[in-house]
């Protein structure tokens, strides 16, 4: 799967930095760079999303809430997807950018980000899942992981 | 005056190729790994600094290391930036040796003339130049032979320069680096030169050359002559006609499945035909080596009943070569050597050959892509035909002369 991901300071713009109170999730491994990362086991699971054009950060998938209906996960088999198993939900597919994805501590480059599905809670609020499909070759002995996200623009 | 030897070499190329596409690679501790996903097979020095080697396994990096980001090879792109790199040097030297994808051998003696600033800043230049025009940083040596040269670059890395032409600062130079610092000279030879006393590059160049020569072979006395700053090697410009082509590798999953192992033949096969095709090749003979995940292996000849390049009998010939296979050893990776190699216009024509078939795949292939037609048989490792990183590999970067 993909339990993590990472996301260039700059491609984030510095209101969105500021709404979302990004400030905490910026990490450098280097001098040169910094990034902001979104990870799962976040004490608020979030994501950025492209929506529409627009660039946000959305609630990751469903973690902790027993009361809403929304699948508690954060990710969406895209198999399930196809065989209209989330139909329910009316999702809509979006793009979610990286630069670097994390699975049981290793990080892997992204080319251009990862698909994912966005739906809406009972309080008309947002929430995205990532789209997983099965492992390749490679992913499944890097990661060891028999998931994998769905890329975009590659295939590794 | 003697001609000079320039070696140049990428510093860690496949690790700098990443970071001309991906910025955000710059100075991050950086693996390369190979196409199972499992070894890292170029590092960058923010890697290297923290004990890890090239070969080593991912799940032995990470806790090392884990802020580390991870890669997977892309040979096509690291060819597109090679032959950029070769360009530049062609436009600087009339002779120059495709040795590696990273490295290349060049006459130097026409650097001061090119750049028009004195030698050590043309060197500088040429360096510079690499690193306008394709992002790259590389290391240069130059000097009276190609292994000083490569020694002096290999001394310098990452993005140095280093010129030696006087016989005292070459002998110092020398004195200060390991016998095994000599490109071949491998483990077993310096264990051998050490047996005797010599135990940096100056002791080799004090020693009996006889005794190099019966220690070491010709290649060894060759080495001898070398580095005493007699250039005996010369610049190969063109890749001398190989011995054997061979294709095949790692299969990444063990299997002892004669329908996967009768894929994996398939595809090494129609991997092989292709080089034999792009060389104008044909063979007489054919070698099949398994190797097995518990160790050991499989290694089987035949003489084939004509020269040939064609996929069905060379296929044919390797599917007898498996038969004697025991199917109780896990098979981890597969070779197939062609073997007894002549000029394709040089061989009768067989009566027994159909032509047609073959030049109808590689014709398509050229059009429509790299195994866009393809052995049915191959059918059983959709994982290889979905990823397309798998339709290119080192050795199918052509022109090469170090293999």
């Amino acid at each position: 799967m993909c339990a993590g991901l990472a996301v260039n300071w700059r491609d984030i713009p510095d209101h969105l930095i500021e709404e979302f109170s990004l400030q905490n999730r910026v990490v450098s491994r280097n001098e040169n760079e910094k990034e902001i990362r979104f990870l799962f086991r976040d004490p608020v699971a979030q994501l950025p999303v492209w929506v529409d054009d627009r660039l946000t950060i959305v609630e990751w998938g469903n973690r902790g809430n027993k009361e809403s209906r929304l699948p508690k996960t954060g990710w969406c088999r895209n198999e399930s997807l196809e065989a209209g198993k989330w139909n329910w939900l009316k999702p809509q597919p979006v793009i979610i950018p990286a630069c670097y994805g994390l699975e049981k501590g290793v990080w892997f480059q992204i080319k251009e980000g990862m698909s994912g599905i966005l739906v809406k809670d009972e309080k008309n609020i947002d929430h995205v899942y990532m789209l997983t499909t099965a492992a390749s070759h490679y992913y499944e002995v890097m990661t060891r992981h028999g998931r994998m996200p769905v890329l975009l623009g590659e295939v590794i | 005056m003697d001609k000079l030897i320039g070696h140049l070499d990428a510093d860690c190329f496949y690790v700098s190729a990443e970071r001309v596409r991906y910025r955000n690679l710059i100075g991050q501790a950086v693996g390369v790994l190979g196409n199972q996903g499992a070894c890292v097979i170029a590092k960058s020095y923010e890697l290297k600094a923290l004990g890890i080697k090239t070969g080593q396994p991912i799940w032995e990096v990470v806790p090392a290391c884990p802020e580390a980001i991870f890669i997977k090879r892309d040979f096509r792109w690291y060819e597109v930036l090679s032959r950029k790199m070769l360009e530049i040097v062609k436009r600087v030297s009339p002779e120059v040796e495709y040795y590696s994808i990273d490295e290349f051998f060049f006459d130097a003696s026409h650097l001061v003339q090119t750049f028009e600033v004195d030698l050590p800043s043309s060197i500088i230049a040429l360096q510079n130049c690499i690193l306008a025009e394709t992002g790259l940083p590389v290391s240069i040596g130059v000097s009276w032979s190609r292994t000083l040269a490569k020694l002096m670059s290999d001394a310098n890395k990452p993005f140095g320069t280093m010129l030696l032409l006087d016989a005292d600062e070459i002998k110092d130079f020398l004195k200060s680096q390991p016998v095994s610092e000599i490109s071949g000279i491998g483990r077993r030879s310096a264990m051998k030169l050490a047996e005797i006393g010599i135990e940096n590059c100056f002791d080799f160049t004090q020693a009996n050359r006889q005794r190099i020569q019966r220690l070491l072979t010709v290649k060894g006395e060759a080495l001898w002559y070398e580095l005493n700053g007699e250039a005996v090697v010369p610049i190969q410009t063109q890749k001398a006609q190989n011995k054997r082509v061979s294709r095949g590798g790692s299969m990444g999953e063990s299997t002892n499945d004669p329908v996967r192992l009768n894929a994996w033949l398939a595809r090494n096969t129609e991997r092989l035909v292709e080089a034999l095709e792009q060389r104008r090749l044909v063979c007489e003979r054919l070698v099949l080596c398994l190797e097995y995940k518990t160790g050991g292996g499989y290694l089987r000849s035949v003489k084939l009943p004509f020269a040939t390049s064609g996929f069905s009998t060379i296929f044919s010939a390797a599917q007898m070569l498996l038969q004697s296979y025991r199917e109780s050893n896990l098979v981890c990776g597969m070779h197939i050597e062609a073997e007894l190699l002549s000029n394709r216009r040089q061989r009768q024509l067989s009566l027994f050959e159909n032509e047609t078939a073959n030049r109808i795949k590689i014709d398509l292939n050229e059009k429509m892509g790299r195994f866009a037609l393809r052995s049915g048989a191959t059918l059983h490792l959709p994982e290889m035909y979905a990823d397309v990183s798998h339709s290119y590999d080192i050795c199918d970067v052509n022109g090469k002369t170090c293999f």
